[in-house]
């Protein structure tokens, strides 16, 4: 399967950008470090069931397994989520709401990809409603194979992405401001090439100044080429009552 | 700020809104979604937005082996699948002819009843969470996990056990296995007691889900509700009794009834259902020893089976209702046709429509949960 990121040395570049700003202040260092530790033992994870391996996750999350005690905490909002977990197999339909909730995500976000769905399809290699390759549309952090993932599987999984928070390798929601126009056109490949979505990453991009030559391209020119203009929200209303009012 | 072509509509003002509920909330049982129109706190319309788990399972299931889609089926329901792979082979003996001999027959049931109670703890334990009775879930979920880890043992699976195929099941009970079920049936019985007092005779419980979402059992029959949802209506009408299927009608239970039709009448006939399961259970105990001989009976070389031609049709009483298969055979080595009767397609998009008009939005949560429905199975 060709897969054009593999061949960009992303961590190697950051890396050296990293060591390039390298700090003078020993002490902004030592900060640094403890902010990725705190970071890493305070995640706030969005589970968005999408798919049959949700049922494992109540068990993860309560007494048995208690993913409480790692710090990992269940949110219903996906402002304040830090963890996007795709519990299995992604319907296309699915997968639109996926992409919105991810992009609602405040960095550093981070994507799990639990079940042997997520990677490459699993049982449903043949099926006709179902997007098979997770990391064609989104940068997966960490995956947990298996079909479907024991609890004691996710939680390692979970332990692996703190790990590499602390360490400073989990930087994939970087990879998707900077390598958009892959997503995009991967997108835009089963949604047709109107998909639009209401975050503006390319301005996030920039705010971020994680711009790159793969951030644009000519899957970005079809945005602004289908964007409708601004409309007024339209909300359709009936009043029945007026004396309510 | 406003965007520069930002215009202001005026609209008369009104009470009246639109909401979407899921597929990404936390009142929502999986992947599903509703849009409701409100009015204030109450619901005045409700329209069901399934499709989030649709994998084309029927079509799917059209293009593998007989016995390929053994591995399959369990994922149609994914808290209740043991039903799934036993009506589907069910269906296959049906047409291929063949003896289940008597011992894989009474494992099967045990298999069942061991998966009826672990959907039920899970079911109740999500609706108490519905209504923000945590501690219930996280017991609930808990002692579902003891049946679980049976489970494993028996079949090698957690949840998904692809232990059933046409003809019987594929492994011996383990030693000790029945011992060790029946430690775990006492323990569930002492638990009982604690849940209803945590639970079932709480106030917060009893005065939140009374009279929320009822139905009569004219409108229950007339929507095709089955399951715990029907007797909760006061019918007691159950497949397990009345068309028996494997060793039932050796087995001694009864089948619970409740009169109100609500929320909290559905809840109650799960609990007295949970009884009945350990009720079956420990039969099956008791007997399971001395019933001797093979657990399969030998089927033809499973990956040129050519299953004769004909149609099929088996039900069996899984957790959430009455499930059945309708398979067709064109004498090839795959199926021609294969068609699910779910019992969550009715109780999650007509019942429910129907049933949250009217109740208040944080009502539909509940009412949801108190079905039971079960999304994957809804979309396939
Ligand atoms: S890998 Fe298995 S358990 Fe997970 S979503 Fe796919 S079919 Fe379900």
């Amino acid at each position: 399967m060709s897969n054009e990121l593999e061949n960009i040395p992303i961590r190697q570049e950051l890396e050296v950008l990293q060591s390039g700003q390298k700090r003078t202040n020993p002490l902004a260092n030592v900060f640094d470090g403890l902010v990725k530790f705190c970071r890493s033992r305070s995640m706030f994870m969005l589970h968005y069931c999408t798919g049959c391996g949700a049922i494992e996750l109540p068990p993860a999350m309560t007494s048995r397994f208690d993913m409480e005690r790692l710090g990992i905490q269940p949110m219903v909002t996906p402002r304040q989520a830090d963890i996007l977990l795709i519990t299995g197999y992604v319907s296309i339909k699915t997968l639109k709401r996926i992409i919105l909730t991810y992009e609602q995500m405040g960095s550093p976000k981070y994507v799990i990809g639990i079940c042997s769905c997520t990677v490459n399809g699993g049982m449903y290699w043949q099926s006709y409603a179902t997007a098979k390759v997770l990391r064609d549309y989104l940068p997966v952090d960490v995956y947990i194979a298996g079909c479907m993932p024991r609890p004691e599987a996710v939680i390692s999984g979970l332990r692996e992405l703190m790990e590499d928070i602390s360490s400073g390798r989990a930087e994939s929601w970087k990879k998707y401001y900077q390598h958009y126009d892959y997503y995009l056109g991967n997108q835009q490949k089963l949604f047709g090439e109107d998909w639009q979505t209401p975050t503006d990453i390319i301005a996030e991009a920039r705010h971020y100044d994680l711009m790159t030559e793969h951030t644009l391209g000519e899957h970005t020119a079809l945005l602004e080429k289908h964007q409708k203009p601004l409309e007024a929200l339209e909300m359709r209303l009936s009043v029945k009552d007026k004396q309510k009012v | 700020m406003r965007p520069e072509n930002y215009q202001a509509k005026n609209h008369p003002p009104s009470h009246e809104f639109e909401l979407n509920f899921g597929p990404n909330h936390p009142g929502i049982e999986g992947n599903y979604a509703f849009k409701v129109k409100l009015n204030g706190d109450t619901v005045l319309s409700a329209r069901a937005d399934g499709g989030y788990l649709h994998r084309g399972f029927e079509k799917l299931m059209e293009g593998r082996l007989w016995i390929q889609n053994i591995a399959l089926v369990p994922r149609i329901c994914v808290p209740d699948p043991v039903p799934m792979e036993v009506c589907y082979s069910l269906a296959i003996e049906e047409l291929g002819g063949l003896e289940v001999p008597e011992r894989a027959q009474w494992i099967r049931v045990m298999q069942l009843e061991m998966s009826r109670l672990a959907a039920h703890l899970f079911a109740f334990g999500g609706h108490a969470a519905t209504t923000g009775m945590y501690t219930t879930m996280f017991w609930g979920v808990a002692d579902r996990d003891l049946i679980l880890d049976r489970f494993e043992e028996l079949t090698g699976g957690r949840v998904y056990s692809i232990y059933n195929i046409p003809g019987g099941v594929r492994r011996e009970v383990p030693d000790g296995f029945l011992e060790r079920m029946s430690s775990l049936l006492d323990y569930l019985e002492s638990r009982l007691p604690d849940y209803d007092n945590l639970f079932f005779r709480n106030q917060v419980f009893i005065k939140r889900a009374r009279d929320v979402g009822a139905m009569t059992q004219e409108q229950a029959l007339k929507w095709g509700v089955t399951g715990p949802n029907l007797r909760a209506t006061g019918l007691a009408f159950d497949v397990r009794r009345d068309d028996p299927y494997l060793v039932y009608d050796q087995l001694d239970f009864e089948i619970p009834t409740e009169p109100g039709g609500d929320a909290l009448s559905r809840n109650l006939v799960r609990r007295s259902e949970l009884k009945q399961s350990i009720r079956i259970l420990r039969q099956v105990i008791e007997r399971l020893p001395s019933i001797r001989g093979p657990i399969r009976c030998p089927i033809p070389n499973p990956l040129a089976w050519n299953v004769p031609a004909g149609e099929s049709y088996t039900r069996v009483e899984s957790s959430k209702g009455e499930l059945a298969y309708y398979v067709v055979s064109t004498g090839g080595d795959k199926p021609y046709r294969v068609h699910v009767r779910g019992p969550s397609s009715m109780h999650a998009v007509q019942v429910l429509e129907n049933l949250a008009v009217g109740s208040r939005l944080e009502d539909v949560a509940q009412i949801m949960f108190s079905l039971d429905a079960c999304p994957p199975e809804v979309d396939r």
